[in-house]
């Protein structure tokens, strides 16, 4: 087997904490179930610029790039575990070159990404997007953007897990990160109406464009910003993962 | 050819200098041991060694490969336990060798007898089924030392495979290293505990500050003291007037009062040395209940190595 897919396999196999991904895939449908249609009382649609959709399937749209999010952070921890368990230089003496380790790191976080935003999908399509207009002509885009979200969202969390020594110094970090790319988002909320330094801070937060982009795909509810939006996250995707690769390939031992 | 020949090695951190122009040789199938005070730069020897971290100056050959060059072949062919702990802290003892194995692309069926294999010698199928966590600081060096043994190699790289394990697991593990180089492998071992160097190794070199102060075979090193003996007396009353005696003999060696009722000295003319105190010590009254006339332990050749490389660089 290539040494690169031997290390996916060991990441999938031992990095990543089972219990704790699976209530990360949990927490979303248990949202969308229960606040999306808790909430249908007070927000009966959102519009999306040329689409109309209720708020269950506004949210559930939202909570697949939150869960792309949520799993490719905790995924781009693995570098963190490995370095405190020791993990990290027993690879780099075993046969593999830093190379494969990275790449098989952004593999994984990629992989984690799309199967989390993939069960998102598949326990909504026959509930909250039952009524929804799904567009299978655009559905590429929300893979795109799944894929960019997972890159930017795991290097980011890489750059973290290199930076930071302190257990507690990583855990507020990626806590803080956490609160503002979800609440600073228009995945649970439309951005139109919200104070106006409130929707610029919306707009700088790659969640928004990985979320726009993904309804986008899934609605075709095409607004010109959509270009700008995926200008930046395919920007920002490509800056930070030049960044983590950058750091993991002079990290010292 | 030499499974590791090293010639004129220097690291420096910064402007500090971890390795100070080292040279050796280890031939094939043979156990070398590196031993030297914490902070000597063994460790950072073995980074080099393994390919963790890049030399400064000097040449280096593992297996026949040049280590600037050939990294990914050397890499294909050593095994490392390391000084630190590495675990994968949510695998059972059993997933954890398993998962070695696959790591290192050890097939399905060769895979399952190797752990079978391992647990069963390193005593670990009691806890076969506990996760790495949940285990003791010996248990899981244990676990990291077995690991190892899961993939074929040629060279082993231990650094300090012994710290936390209790007698017998360190028994264990040393006659197996012994079963192992007895079948081929060539070990680079280093160690604080000297009767597991004297034990297992072919070849010693003790390093201090970056340097090898002595490089022998573990007996070469005993007779390269030049017949450096050690007299222990023991009397069979306290009497306060050793220090007084000892002083006044003015002996070339050293000397090492450890109560009012022993006296350790190591020194060359032990014998004559021996007459001089026993004379003295009977004039005064004293009354020896023992003498035994010893040659030095290789701990304390190297402590009085290290001392020595203390002093001549200070």
């Amino acid at each position: 087997m290539d040494p690169v897919l031997r290390l996916v396999n060991r990441n999938l196999t031992a990095t990543i904490d089972k219990p704790f991904l699976i209530w990360q895939i949990m927490f979303p449908l248990i949202y969308i179930f229960v606040a999306g249609y808790a909430y249908t009382s007070i927000i009966e649609s959102v519009n999306l610029g040329t689409v109309n959709i209720d708020y269950p399937a506004f949210l559930a749209s939202g909570m697949i790039g939150f869960n792309v999010m949520n799993s490719s952070l905790i995924a781009g921890t693995i570098i963190w575990t490995d370095r405190r368990n020791g993990m990290f230089e027993q690879i780099l003496v075993g046969p593999f070159t830093r190379a494969q380790y990275i790449v098989s790191n952004i593999l994984t976080i990629t992989m984690i990404g799309l199967l989390s935003a993939g069960i998102i999908f598949a326990a909504s399509v026959p509930t909250v997007f039952a009524n929804a207009p799904i567009s299978f002509t655009t559905l590429p885009y929300m893979i795109v953007s799944i894929i960019l979200g997972s890159i930017f969202f795991g290097s980011l969390a890489i750059v973290a897990s290199i930076r930071l020594r302190s257990t507690e110094r990583f855990q507020i970090t990626i806590n803080t990160m956490f609160l503002f790319f979800a609440f600073v988002s228009t995945t649970f909320y439309p951005s139109q109406g919200v104070p106006a330094a409130l929707g610029g801070a919306f707009h700088v937060n790659p969640l928004t464009y990985v979320v726009d982009i993904i309804r986008f795909g899934l609605f075709a509810s095409f607004d010109p910003f959509i270009v700008l939006e995926a200008i930046a996250l395919a920007a920002t995707s490509a800056i930070m993962f030049f960044i983590a690769t950058f750091m993991l390939a002079k990290l010292n031992i | 050819m030499s499974c590791i020949a090293v010639d004129d090695l220097h690291k420096y951190y910064g402007s500090v200098k971890a390795i100070d122009g080292i040279s050796l040789d280890v031939d094939y199938g043979k156990v070398f041991g590196f031993l030297g005070p914490n902070g000597a730069g063994k460790t950072t020897a073995i980074k080099i060694f393994t390919t963790l971290i890049p030399l400064t100056s000097g040449k280096v050959s593992i297996l026949g490969y040049d280590l600037l060059k050939q990294p990914a072949m050397i890499k294909q062919r050593i095994g490392v336990v390391q000084q630190k702990p590495s675990f994968e802290s949510n695998l059972t003892v059993e997933n954890s060798l398993d998962l070695y194995g696959k790591l290192w692309n050890i097939s399905n069926g060769e895979r399952s007898k190797r752990v079978e294999d391992l647990l069963k010698m390193f005593g670990l199928g009691d806890i076969r089924n506990v996760k790495n966590e949940e285990l003791s600081i010996g248990q899981r060096r244990r676990v990291q030392v077995a690991r190892e043994f899961m993939h074929d190699m040629d060279l082993l790289f231990l650094d300090e495979p012994t710290v936390g394990l209790d007698p017998s697991a360190r028994r264990t593990l040393l006659d197996y290293i012994r079963k192992r180089v007895r079948g081929g492998l060539t070990v680079f071992f280093t160690t604080h505990i000297m009767e597991e160097a004297e034990y297992l190794c072919d070849e010693i070199a003790i390093i201090n500050k970056g340097k090898i102060v002595a490089l022998d075979t573990p007996s070469g090193l005993k007779e390269k003291f030049g017949g450096v003996k050690i007299v222990e007396i023991k009397l069979k009353e306290p009497f306060n007037g050793i220090e007084r005696i000892v002083n006044a003999l003015g002996i070339a060696g050293n000397v090492e009062l450890q109560d009012s009722m022993s006296i350790k000295i190591s020194a060359k003319n032990a014998e004559q040395i021996l007459i001089s105190v026993v004379e003295s010590l009977g004039k005064n009254n004293a009354q020896v209940a023992s003498i035994s006339v010893n040659p030095p332990t290789l701990e304390e050749i190297f402590l009085a190595m290290v001392d020595d490389s203390n002093g001549s660089s200070s």
